[in-house]
């Protein structure tokens, strides 16, 4: 329901577990076979040795370090910046507006309802049943579009088809109060609460 | 809009509904028709998500890995840039250690390193590559989409299973998995106890769920039995 990247998480993770396995593989073998240490030391020592006259090639005029230092120092930064921005899409996507349209009425304006109203009224009304240990409600943004996400834990034994049908009513009865059908995603989960909570026995 | 505003008089469930329903019916609705269903494929793409792993901690895991490596070499680079002494290691030096690998480090830490590198690499490929679904089904809902952990549907499952057989709550077991849903029974020792009585009852309250994909219930009575229970 939230805005994660997962595409690119897959696509990030992948490159980075690959490399890492690498480089892994590499060490050992260069631990146990000897002759992937002489291919290793011939190889590496060529591409350090090029490394090394291009650093010579591009020193100040004048000065005896490279620029091409400050060049990595930027790249750096440049690669933790990209790393902070992929921190920051995780588990991005809260919404504070349900709704924002034009009302097509005689007064000029907008029609905004906050995600609030939906979030307050469905956790008023789940708060008090007795088989539900805990339950919240939250406004996404998917796909454009404002969504409501409603997570309910129910106690044990009770059925979840029964749970979601009258949660289900619940999110009817909110469209009729708002005018618009929202998207809903109704997860029944089981949490600390619900595992160790007292199971219910009337009904 | 007005649709569901109607469905609600029909039903009449709660005086609230009914209440809310003269409002909706008094303000002209803003554009919407929820007869036509044009939220499926959304549906579709929610539940889609919602049943399959966001990877969202193995993506921080590996990003404060990279960005705690990056600092590193920014700072010996930064302080080699500038001319003076370095931190921990010089990239120059680091480079020449590196090439003559095998020697200078003991071959056990060179391996032991490489397993741990190999190990934490096959962390992440897996959980890119993987599917990653997670244990929940998907509940077929009119109006919502539904996901339902799959603890929640075996204690569910349990609890009827325990009323089917008459026995305490202890005495049944249920695991299910995306294919499969196993009860374990043990029974009341005296207490004759069909398997099939637990199986059918079992396999009515699933059908009700109307899970997707529905799984197939297996039924294991224990061979011994629970004396006083």
């Amino acid at each position: 329901m939230n805005g994660t990247p997962r595409v690119l998480n897959r696509i990030l993770i992948g490159i980075l577990g690959a490399k890492l396995l690498v480089i892994g593989a590499l060490l050992i073998l260069l631990a146990t076979v000897p002759a992937v240490g002489r291919w290793w030391q011939a190889w590496s020592a060529g591409i350090w040795g090029a490394a090394r006259g291009l650093f010579d090639r591009t020193r100040f005029p004048g000065g005896t370090e490279s620029w091409l230092w400050i060049v990595m120092v930027l790249l750096l930064l440049l690669v933790i910046g990209v790393m902070v921005a992929w921190l920051a899409q995780q588990g991005k996507g809260r919404a504070n507006l349900l709704v924002a349209e034009d009302d097509a009425g005689d007064v000029a304006g907008n029609v905004r309802i906050g995600g609030g109203v939906a979030e307050q009224a469905l956790r008023a009304a789940l708060a008090d049943r007795p088989d539900l240990a805990g339950a919240t409600v939250a406004t996404y943004e998917f796909a454009g579009e404002p969504a409501l996400r409603i997570r309910v834990q129910p106690r044990q034994g009770v059925a979840p088809h029964i749970l979601a049908a009258e949660v289900s009513a619940l999110v009817e009865a909110l469209d009729a109060v708002i005018g618009k059908r929202t998207p809903v995603l109704i997860h029944i989960g089981s949490g600390a609460r619900s595992r160790f909570g007292r199971a219910e026995r009337v009904r | 809009m007005s649709a569901a505003a109607e469905r609600h008089y029909d039903d009449a469930a709660s005086p609230e509904a009914a209440a809310t329903g003269t409002q909706a019916a008094a303000v002209p609705g803003p554009g919407a028709d929820p007869g036509a269903r044009p939220d499926s494929a959304l549906t579709e793409r929610v539940l889609a998500r919602e049943t399959t792993s966001s990877r969202a901690s193995a993506a921080v895991i590996a990003a404060v890995l990279v960005i705690g490596l990056c600092v590193y070499a920014l700072l010996e680079t930064a302080v080699r840039a500038v001319g003076q002494p370095p931190w921990l290691i010089d990239p120059q030096t680091a480079a020449e250690k590196a090439i003559a690998l095998p020697a200078g480090v003991s071959p056990l830490l060179l391996g032991v390193s490489g397993a741990v590198l190999c190990a934490a690499g096959l962390f992440f490929f897996l959980n890119a590559v993987l599917p990653g679904r997670r244990a929940r089904h998907v509940l077929a809902d009119p109006r919502a989409a539904v996901v339902v952990d799959d603890e929640v549907i075996a204690s569910a499952l349990a609890r009827r299973a325990r009323l089917a057989a008459n026995v305490t709550q202890e005495q049944v077991m249920v695991v299910v998995s995306r294919r499969q849903v196993i009860v374990n029974v043990r029974p009341t020792s005296g207490v004759p106890l069909r398997a099939t009585d637990v199986q059918a009852a079992v396999e009515a309250e699933l059908r009700d769920m109307a899970l997707s994909p529905l799984p197939e219930v297996r039924v294991n009575l224990a061979s011994s039995g629970v004396i006083g229970a």
